[in-house]
């Protein structure tokens, strides 16, 4: 299968963007087939993706599919899937600033609600193994990490941006162990914000959308682990793709 | 008249950077109104009113299609070592 | 090349892919701040052992890009042999598809003037221009920082610009032309539509560089331009 302009100007804006909702997929892949004047069929998208996809992974690159974690709408990546001496070499940060990042990785893995304040990450930016940052070094480098849509920020708490988790996703899966990778019962993704079993002794988790869907036809919301009354909680949706501001 | 205009056409007009300067300020959306008492229709005006702060961002969106720049992939997995976890001993 | 045969002959397919691959990734890693790529560098960062193969695997690298990606490898400098990737799709339009990086708007600033006033431009009329602009050299800019850097320094790395010592001068001054990216990588004819629509007048009358852009335009074909010093 030969790609197209078309495949080639929707990586190309994928490479822009980093990531973009069902959405605004549907239209690039409209406007893409438009441009070039290729055959377009609306339903589509996937085997247009799986197209992309075919040669972009004999590079070791690919489109990942996810539901978002907030509205649990279907979000397109393009990542990187290898990780070798020369893709250490990327120029984008510098080592001591990666290893910030990697150590705020640490603190969000590590904690209930998958943040991170800024003031424990601020706090480690003079004891890094490679070369310390200064604090106004350190803030400049998490307000590029919101920017470069690493990270996202609110109210001084740091968690990761679903484009991140997508990206980093082997990674976490190889380097946490399984009392800190959180999976969704239900969809058995990776889950930062869930809902979480009241009981104590049990350890089920579930996404927001997908607790949503689980118990909406059920009378009584029980977990589906433990049979305890499920809470509950009904957590707002916040913060979709398509509201980021770049 | 016609002769010098048909002349002037052949060596062509000359750039002038301060007309050039002033267009693309306006362009990027300078408010020449900010200031006031100032006539814009002089070069002076150009050091003053007010540029919005995404008024580069605009000026290169359109220079832009002048370009023909390659968009950069940009990643975080495999920027840095992934070393397997400190050894935990735990029961399967 | 007899040579470069022999030497694919010893690899087996898998082999070749590989370092293909990786020589992919390596330009699209060199290419996300824009430096030029030295065959120097890719030879001790990538290919290594498969040294005596390079023309053969940048082959195939050089279809990937076309294939996959719509882009084109060009060697802009066939001396030193340094390369760069350039896009073979026409510019997108729409914010979505674009970045929207404000330092090309810088840039289209400076190449413009330098286009405009004949290929060379001392650089005091460049910093004048861009001081009535709001951007001093002298100063911290809130979105380029330190601009002289920026111009001096990254834009001539990137070889958007060359920034040249005038001879005999005392004390010392420098002049800016295009460089060797800006050559193949931006087009002369879009400048100057672009300069006619923000002047409200036929970009043809600036007779004189309408006739070099349309130069550049037939010029334009695969050979890579030999750097055209002016
Ligand atoms: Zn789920
Ligand atoms: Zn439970």
């Amino acid at each position: 299968m030969v790609l197209g302009e078309g495949h080639q100007r929707f990586i190309q804006t994928m490479m822009i963007r980093g990531i973009v909702n069902e959405q605004e997929a549907k239209t690039l892949h409209h406007h893409c087939c438009e441009v070039h004047k290729e055959h377009y069929v609306a339903d589509k998208l996937e085997e247009f993706i799986q197209v992309v996809n075919s040669k972009l992974e004999s590079l070791n690159m690919q489109i990942r599919t996810r539901a978002s974690e907030d509205d649990g709408m279907t979000c397109y990546a393009l990542v990187n899937t290898a990780n070798n001496e020369l893709t250490r070499m990327s120029s984008d940060y510098a080592d001591n600033e990666l290893e910030l990042f990697r150590r705020t990785l640490d603190l969000i893995m590590s904690s209930d609600d998958s943040t991170a304040s800024s003031t424990d990450i601020l706090n480690m930016a003079d004891s890094l193994q490679t070369r310390k940052l200064t604090k106004s070094a350190a803030e400049c480098l998490l307000k590029r990490l919101v920017s470069d849509d690493w990270l996202v920020e609110k109210q001084g708490d740091y968690s990761l941006s679903t484009r991140c988790v997508m990206d980093m996703e082997p990674y976490i899966r190889t380097m946490y162990d399984d009392e800190q990778v959180k999976v969704c019962y239900v969809c058995h993704c990776l889950a930062f914000k869930c809902q979480i079993c009241a009981n104590p002794l049990c350890t089920v988790k579930i996404h927001n959308p997908c607790a949503e869907k689980y118990f909406k036809k059920k009378p009584v919301q029980r977990c589906p682990g433990c049979s305890e009354l499920w809470p509950n909680e009904v957590r707002e949706g916040r913060q979709s793709v398509s509201q980021r501001q770049r | 008249g016609k002769e010098k205009a048909s002349q002037l056409f052949s060596e062509g007009l000359s750039f002038d950077p301060s007309t050039f300067v002033q267009h693309t300020l306006s362009f990027m959306g300078l408010n020449w109104l900010e200031e006031e008492g100032e006539s814009s229709d002089e070069g002076a005006a150009t050091s003053h009113g007010s540029l919005p702060r995404n008024a580069w961002r605009r000026l290169a969106r359109r220079a832009e299609a002048c370009f023909r720049s390659t968009p950069a992939f940009h990643f975080m997995y495999g920027s840095f070592q992934a070393e397997p976890p400190p050894p935990k001993p735990r029961v399967e | 090349t007899s040579q470069v045969q022999k030497g694919m002959e010893k690899l087996t397919k898998a082999q070749i892919d590989e370092k293909t691959t990786e020589l992919v990734q390596y330009i699209l890693m060199k290419d996300q701040k824009k430096i030029p790529i030295k065959r120097a560098d890719i030879v001790k960062n990538v290919l290594k052992e498969y040294k005596n193969v390079f023309p053969e695997i940048m082959n195939r690298v050089q279809q990937r890009f076309e294939q996959v990606f719509g882009f084109k490898v060009v060697e802009i400098d066939t001396k030193n042999h340094v390369y760069i990737l350039i896009n073979k799709l026409e510019p997108a339009e729409g914010s979505e598809m674009t970045s929207g990086n404000p330092k090309t708007g810088l840039l289209f600033v400076i190449l413009s003037l330098v286009y405009m006033k004949g290929g060379v431009v001392p650089e005091g009329l460049v910093w004048n221009t861009l001081k009535k602009m709001r951007v001093d050299p002298g100063e911290r800019h809130p979105e380029f920082g330190d601009v002289k850097k920026l111009v001096t320094d990254e834009f001539v790395r990137q070889r958007y610009l060359e920034y040249t010592k005038v001879p005999h001068t005392e004390p010392v001054k420098y002049d800016f032309t295009w460089g060797q990216r800006a050559e193949v990588e931006v087009s002369k004819h879009k400048i100057l539509e672009f300069l006619g629509e923000l002047h409200s007048q036929d970009p043809q009358r600036w007779s004189q560089q309408y006739k070099d852009a349309s130069s550049q335009r037939s010029s334009r074909a695969p050979q890579p331009s030999t750097s055209s010093q002016r």
